[in-house]
């Protein structure tokens, strides 16, 4: 993008008078940054070695955290087939696919966390409230890429094999399916990785799974195991992402 | 000899549309016959083949195909949807599947409900299928996907599709104007190779005057609907075919009308 013209000065006074606005308004103690940095040191020296004798409880936790995403991504499909039907431009009558995808943008914009604290309230803590907070959250995405993956069947071929005297079921199964299911299941793997990521964190909120430990060990100073949960962590967060470029390049 | 198609005083007009489609429409076309549906874009041709493929409801007039009459107002049964073979100018493939399962989805009005279903092929069906494979010179190309072919490869997959019905009457719609002028002589032989070596009637349409004068042995042009002339392919001459293409002026409040 280049910054040219009355429009691009005019953007640079913008982000120059918001930097101005954080740094004034922030109480940035520049005294406190500068001691800062024996205190990090001090604080992740707290955290090596990282102690290996809380395995037992990251497999438990990372168990759950699965159970969540998986439970989760099966509830979010459910609700996402007919609500994909419903917000499809090629399927309802205007009227209808509008105000279901503006339903679908407001669920999306509710971040994931909010919606478990507010479930921990509901239904109580445990893995429950995540999954009830995961399928909701994710619907908003995923009822939105279904009904994409359904306004992207081509017609031409449906026609071709009405043509050739195959009916309604068989074209559903041979002319409209094959266009959609790859798109589906890249879509649902899709999903199902950020439910896995997104739902790591869930148990700091009491909404189940390996965030719960994270957030029991920092609070009670024991910074050695909140630094094996957090190696865990990203050691799953990695595996995920290889598992999900290897399985994606298979549905294209 | 028997006839194939028999179109008495045909008439049609889309939902919606303001003129008709198809006006006072009759020609006969003899079973085995090669015959060029010629007329610029709008004149009607796909209409015309869309009806006779039986995709289309609400006309007057009478219509037989392959012996049996069309109804007016209903689809013909399945059994008899295979009989007739349709080859469309945008292919109109399973782009994500491969050509094999493509050209088998051809087969589909020819088996048991149950089986068309399950997509499981007999032999019999895999056996028609190479066949109309090595007929169009894409015996190497089965197990490849749709989207990663050429325009020409394309089109001999819908044409071997096509084949694989056994249909007993060919239409095509315009089926090499998505292609360049050297594939389109090359698939447009081919098409009317296989009707012929299979004793089929082929009736297909084409904006390119050549190109109908070099695969049919009839010519019947259109306009505005209406039959213009229907003459052997050695009998047309150029002013007949200038008057197809005459410049139309849009007239407000009627539509397209030719000028005078
Ligand atoms: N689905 C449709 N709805 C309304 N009008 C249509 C439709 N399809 C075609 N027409 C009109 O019918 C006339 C004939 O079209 P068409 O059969 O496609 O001609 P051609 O194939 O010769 O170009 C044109 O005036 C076209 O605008
Ligand atoms: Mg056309």
């Amino acid at each position: 993008m280049a910054f040219r013209g009355f429009g691009g000065f005019a953007t640079s006074g913008l982000i120059a008078a918001a930097i101005l606005w954080s740094f004034a308004t922030t109480d940035v103690e520049l005294s406190r940054l500068m001691s800062a940095g024996p205190r990090i040191a001090d604080f992740l020296g707290r955290m090596f070695p990282p102690d290996p004798t809380v395995m037992a409880e990251i497999k438990k936790g990372s168990a759950e955290t699965l159970r969540i995403a998986i439970l989760g991504t099966l509830g979010a499909v459910i609700l996402s087939v007919p609500l994909g039907i419903l917000a499809s431009e090629t399927m309802v009558s205007p009227a209808v696919f509008r105000s279901i995808r503006t339903l679908l943008a407001f669920i999306r914009a509710i971040p994931l966390i909010l919606v478990a604290m507010l479930m921990v309230g509901a239904v109580g803590l445990g893995p429950l409230p995540g999954i009830i907070a995961v399928a909701f959250h994710a619907t908003g995405m995923l009822a939105k890429f279904y009904a994409e993956a359904i306004d992207g069947v081509s017609r031409a071929p449906i026609a071709a094999l009405e043509s050739a005297g195959a009916g309604p079921l068989v074209r559903l199964r041979h002319a409209i399916w094959p266009q959609m299911a790859p798109v589906i299941a890249r879509d649902t793997i899709f999903r199902f990785e950020l439910n896995l990521r997104e739902s790591l964190i869930l148990g700091i909120v009491g909404a189940g799974g390996i965030g719960f430990y994270i957030q029991t060990y920092v609070r009670s100073f024991q910074y050695d195991k909140a630094a094996s949960v957090t190696i865990a962590v990203v050691v799953m967060v990695m595996a995920i992402e290889a598992i999900n470029v290897a399985l994606r390049r298979r549905f294209t | 000899m028997s006839t194939a198609i028999e179109i008495d005083d045909l008439s049609f007009a889309h939902t919606g549309a303001d003129l008709p489609a198809l006006e006072r429409v009759s020609f006969r076309v003899s079973a085995g016959e090669s015959v060029a549906l010629l007329g610029p874009s709008g004149a009607g041709k796909t209409t015309l083949l869309a009806l006779l493929d039986g995709r289309l409801q609400g006309w007057s007039g009478r219509v037989s195909v392959l012996g049996a009459p069309l109804d007016p107002d209903l689809p013909p049964p399945s059994a008899r949807r295979s009989d007739t073979g349709f080859v469309f100018q945008e292919f109109a493939l399973v782009e994500r599947s491969t050509v094999l399962r493509n050209v088998l989805n051809g087969r589909l009005g020819r088996m048991s409900p149950l089986r068309a279903l399950m997509g499981s092929s007999t032999k019999h069906d895999l056996e028609i299928a190479r066949t109309v494979l090595a007929d169009c010179g894409i015996s190497d190309l089965a197990e490849r996907r749709v989207d990663s072919l050429s325009g020409g490869q394309r089109q001999r997959v819908a044409i071997a599709r096509c084949l694989a019905q056994e249909p007993r009457l060919i239409l095509a719609d315009e089926p090499v104007s998505n292609l360049d002028p050297a594939r389109a002589g090359e698939i447009l032989a081919l098409l009317a190779g296989a009707a012929q070596a299979r004793g089929a009637t082929a009736l297909f349409s084409s904006h390119q005057p050549d190109l109908a004068r070099r695969f049919a042995q009839r010519i019947i042009g259109m306009r505005a609907g209406r039959i213009a002339f229907d003459v052997p392919t050695s009998e047309l001459n150029d002013d007949a075919t200038a008057e197809l293409y005459r410049e139309v002026e849009p007239i407000p409040g009627i539509g397209l009308r030719a000028v005078s």
